[in-house]
């Protein structure tokens, strides 16, 4: 229904070249050297085009979360392969990177606007410039009457659309999201991926996207990397080549989507299976 | 407002009844006013220690004023000490057995020894006050300090937060509603400290008088001391009480 007004899906645009993230042969073992190591990541290669939307998915503890980890610097173990966003190795406090929690970790004692513009004051973005940039993000998600408010006054979603516009304030190329709907009710949770699929349209970021929902990823990204149970591999990458901008809504219902559900879940279940 | 104008007019009937029932049980023998004064002689007493004769304005005076200097002496002392284990975990753990057990000391004990080393004069209440305040805020500090969420601090060294960042804009803050309920007890100890040590002995003071009218069988002055320390301890709570309304709005 919306095929006429959509724009190519990301994947298709040509690119500049240079891959904003890439991982060739990541291998991450927990407790190298100790008694027993742990393999979390065997192997694994990708590369994400500027402005591109990947979602990682896979059982848990198939080392989705651990890729995410390594690109953001948080995890100081040693990892074999390549590994770099933007040309560069990871390292913790990088100002290319905005990364988002589970957990919306709002700062209880902080206003929702002080909130959104968290991110922005430890990075020294000078007062009057992050205010106006938290305001303005905070309108864009929905919360522009909530500004004074304290998080015990907001939902879990309200919460989340504060998350989410104090990482989209940073101004970041590259968006980290770990799990970020994953603790909301179900019909909240597709009102945020619509949220985040109209911060995203105006704000083009490269995007990775872990998630165990399936229907989410396929519904956000333009690429699906698709990982086996332990030790994590990557089993397939499937490209989404549904029309941009779509509603998550509206998706539900479209035949396209279940058509993509179904071909991805039975991937899924043979990485769940490790049948390969 | 309807609901609270009935509760407290019930309050001040049973007030009223309670005090009518032991006057008229004193001034019938019923109950001997030696050993529980009646209604009537306590509040003599008050009217003469502060407006006729005003001889326990000064007792309160040091009482409070002790008090006071103990709560920030030790409460100050306390926070640091508290910050600075936070930002030396091995220094603390060298601590915390001493610690633990000067905590376990029934610090009142030390009264004695702190009359030897600072006189009858405002030093040793102070002391033996700052004794119990230091320790009741010092654990309140560390547990704060200690109850950071991770999840504040692994999103704060993403963006790239600084230590100093950290500890003041996540650490800190989330420290302050624990350190305040410290505070708070840390109030009514400093107190305690002093009308105990006031007690064994001093120049001044509400502890001193009481400990002298104990020792001349006043009864009606015992127990309008009784009162006037409760409310005391009373007035600590309200300001405190204020104090974190205004402080911790976000709670």
């Amino acid at each position: 229904m919306n095929d006429a007004t959509s724009i190519k899906p990301a994947a298709g645009r040509p690119s500049s070249g240079a891959p904003a993230i890439e991982a060739r042969d990541l291998v991450m073992r927990f407790g190298a050297g100790g008694p027993s190591p742990v393999l979390a990541v065997d192997h694994v290669s990708f590369a994400l085009a500027p402005g591109e939307f990947v979602s990682l998915i896979g059982p848990s503890g198939c080392g989705k979360t651990t890729i995410l980890n390594l690109l953001t610097g948080l995890l100081h173990e040693t990892h074999e392969g390549q590994l770099h966003v933007l040309g560069k190795p990871p390292r913790e406090g990088n100002p290319d990177i905005a990364y988002m929690l589970a957990r919306d970790s709002l700062l209880p004692w902080r206003t929702t606007l002080a909130n959104a513009a968290y991110g922005m004051e430890i990075r020294g973005v000078p007062k009057q410039e992050r205010e106006t940039r938290a305001r303005d993000l905070l309108k864009q998600v929905g919360l522009g009457d909530f500004a004074d408010k304290y998080p015990k006054a907001l939902s879990h979603g309200m919460r989340q659309r504060c998350a989410l516009a104090r990482t989209f304030a940073l101004d970041s190329p590259v968006l980290l999201m770990d799990e970020p709907f994953g603790a909301l009710d179900a019909q909240t949770k597709l009102t945020l991926e619509d949220v985040l699929m109209n911060l995203w349209s105006t704000h083009r970021k490269t995007v990775v996207f872990v998630t165990h929902d399936l229907a989410e990823a396929i519904a956000l990204s333009d690429r699906v990397i698709v990982m086996s149970a332990r030790p994590g591999r990557i089993v397939a990458d499937v490209p989404i080549d549904l029309p941009r901008p779509r509603s998550v809504r509206k998706l539900q219902s479209d035949h396209r989507f279940h058509d993509l559900y179904a071909q991805l879940w039975g991937l899924l279940e043979q990485g769940a299976t490790g049948d390969e | 407002m309807n609901k609270w104008l009935r509760l407290s007019l019930a309050h001040g009937a049973f007030i009223v009844a309670f005090i009518a029932v032991w006057e008229f049980a004193s001034a019938s023998k019923l109950l001997d006013p030696t050993f529980f004064g009646r209604p009537s002689g306590i509040a003599a007493f008050l009217w003469r220690g502060f407006v006729s004769e005003r001889t326990l304005w000064n007792d309160l005076f040091y009482t409070v004023l002790a008090a006071t200097i103990a709560f920030w002496a030790g409460s100050i002392a306390a926070v640091l000490v508290g910050l600075l284990f936070a930002m030396l975990p091995r220094l603390h753990k060298a601590c915390e057995p001493y610690l633990t057990l000067l905590n376990a000391m029934p610090r009142i004990a030390l009264a004695p020894l702190f009359l030897l080393w600072f006189g009858l004069g405002i030093g040793s209440k102070i002391a033996v006050a700052v004794s119990l305040t230091f320790f009741i805020v010092l654990s309140s500090t560390v547990a704060g300090i200690r109850g950071v969420n991770s999840d504040h601090l692994v999103l704060s060294r993403a963006l790239g937060a600084t230590p100093g960042q950290i500890f003041f804009k996540v650490t800190l803050p989330s420290a302050v509603p624990i350190i305040f309920s410290g505070l708070r007890l840390g109030l009514v100890y400093a107190l305690l400290g002093v009308v105990g040590a006031e007690l064994l002995a001093a120049e001044h003071g509400l502890g001193q008088v009481l400990a002298y009218l104990q020792s001349t069988f006043d009864m009606d002055g015992v127990m309008a001391l009784l009162f006037l320390l409760a409310m005391l301890g009373l007035s600590i709570t309200f300001i405190m009480n204020w104090l974190e309304r205004r402080l911790l709005v976000w709670q």
